[in-house]
């Protein structure tokens, strides 16, 4: 796309978007797919000794290998990811990724790979429950954008008269040990990040858990693009009927319970509709 | 493995970050010098035609009032329909086309410090403007630039932290590998970032100050 400076000159405005989005997808067709990711989201990917690691990491990997897909993983801030995906600056987002009706209006899921409830984080020596901990002037700490700032605002801080005020972080790990020092009361995370931090030997303990079973899943931009929505769905099954799948997740979370997939597929988001790319037999009626 | 084996085994990862980092810096600081300088020299002496003045008085308020953390975004998604550019670029550009605006009223500055009554004289002489502009103004105002210069350099280096927001991996970011991986140490690991930082800023003050010192006329400006 450098070589795009030389013809800016002669051509006009329009004709140089034309060829613009012509060399656009030629050097979309032989470069690998991009893969976006939040690099400081353990499990699900973070770096350790210059390498990517993580469940979305190596499960990505299978899933590209099995749909014979060239990929490279970017790293970029969870709030940069769906903006970047919406506008096409990568091609897949693999992370710890919450479906949700909002998010399903500017990107496309593919079906969900995991289910995750949240839970209420509070400090080890606190005496908090899970009512005491959510209300009465209580500052709670949440990721911004992330699915649990979402779901606190609908259904506590905008809808009902419980005294809370959210703090966003940039991560999690930030808003657990802003948590240690005293500046929050409580964090909340969803429950696979929380065991990561218990069993990382941080000074919290799950004060409850609010069963909201949402589901994770990849995502591609908005109407596929690429058409690559089918192969990552096959990729999904494919890895999870081999049992790579469960090897991975419990690489990385010793012990845990796998969900099966596909599991919940909620309503709202389109391309749950009967038939799913590449898994026709699934999908809401 | 405790924080600091960990420090130890990524400290390569580290002087990476840190290598982005300074590539970013000399690059944005290069295009702004460049930019500064054009600007600077047409708004003191170009043609006084409004045309030629205000679109550079209009771009250097622009660049010089908006968060440059608006900026990155704007560029890396705001102008992804028009040119595919990736984020390495659009942080160049958009920290570049900043730096220029502040460069072109820094170096401003220091040709307005020069007393006016010396371009006259050279002109009077038989001087042209370019070579005037060359020869009497410009060792002058060159002396004069160097400090705030120093400055600019130095809030430079500490704005490409904000690079990582669109995806550029420099230092800040490697330590955010570090913290999350390792599930903490936030004080130890900035701890040792901030003093990369200082020692890269150190270092370069030191060297603009020798410079400075190098240029100065003996027993005139000390």
């Amino acid at each position: 796309m450098k070589k795009l400076k030389a013809s800016l000159l002669p051509a006009t405005l329009l004709s140089t978007m034309v060829i613009g989005s012509g060399f656009a997808t030629t050097t979309y067709a032989q470069d690998p797919y991009t893969v976006g990711v939040e690099a400081s989201f353990p499990p699900w990917a973070y770096v350790e000794g210059g390498e990517f690691k993580g469940i979305a990491i190596d499960a990505m990997e299978a899933i590209a290998e099995e749909a014979g897909m060239q990929i490279e993983f970017r790293d970029m801030p969870f709030p940069s990811l769906i903006p970047a995906l919406a506008a096409e600056k990568i091609d897949i987002l693999a992370t710890g990724l919450t479906v949700t009706e909002e998010r399903s209006e500017n990107i496309d899921f593919t079906i969900p790979w995991w289910e995750t409830n949240d839970v209420v984080l509070v400090p080890e020596d606190s005496d908090h429950n899970v009512f005491t901990a959510v209300c009465c002037g209580a500052r709670i700490g949440v990721q911004g954008g992330s699915s649990q700032q979402a779901w606190m605002e609908e259904n506590v801080v905008n809808s009902s008269d419980i005294d809370v005020e959210l703090a966003k972080y940039d991560n999690y790990v930030t808003a657990v040990d802003d948590m240690a020092i005293g500046r929050i009361s409580s964090v909340i995370v969803d429950d696979t990040s929380a065991q990561e931090y218990i069993n990382a030997g941080k000074p919290v303990k799950m004060a409850g858990k609010i069963y909201i079973r949402a589901p994770l899943a990849l995502a591609v931009s908005k109407d596929d693009p690429q058409e690559i929505l089918g192969d990552l769905n096959q990729g999904i099954m494919a890895i999870y009927d081999s049992g790579e799948w469960g090897e991975i997740v419990n690489e990385y979370i010793p012990g845990v319970t796998v969900p099966a997939i596909p599991g919940h597929m909620p309503d709202f988001v389109d391309t749950y509709q009967k038939p799913v790319a590449g898994l026709p037999e699934l999908g809401n009626e | 493995m405790d924080i600091y084996d960990v420090l130890l085994r990524d400290f390569p990862f580290l002087l990476k970050g840190l290598g982005v980092a300074i590539v970013l810096l000399a690059a944005l600081l290069s295009i702004g010098f460049v930019l500064g300088m054009a600007i600077c020299l047409t708004q003191l002496y170009g043609p006084k035609s409004r045309f030629v003045q205000w679109p550079l008085v209009i771009y250097e308020r622009i660049f010089r009032g908006v968060p440059i953390i608006i900026m990155l975004f704007i560029f890396f998604y705001g102008i992804s329909g028009v040119v595919d550019i990736s984020a390495f670029g659009a942080a160049i550009l958009a920290m570049g086309l900043r730096s220029g605006a502040y460069q072109s009223q820094i170096f401003r500055s220091a040709f307005q410090s020069v007393p006016a009554g010396q371009m006259m004289a050279a002109r009077a002489m038989g001087m042209s403007k370019m070579s005037a502009i060359r020869n009497i103004i410009f060792p002058q105002a060159a002396r004069h630039a160097i400090g705030p210069w120093t400055n600019e350099f130095s809030s430079e280096i500490k704005e490409t932290s904000l690079a990582y927001v669109i995806g550029v991996v420099e230092l800040t970011r490697q330590a955010h590998y570090i913290i999350t991986s390792t599930q903490g140490n936030i004080l130890t690991v900035f701890a040792v970032v901030a003093l990369l930082y200082f020692i890269l800023n150190r270092t370069g003050n030191s060297l603009l100050y020798a410079f400075e010192r190098k240029l100065a006329v003996p027993g005139f400006e000390k």
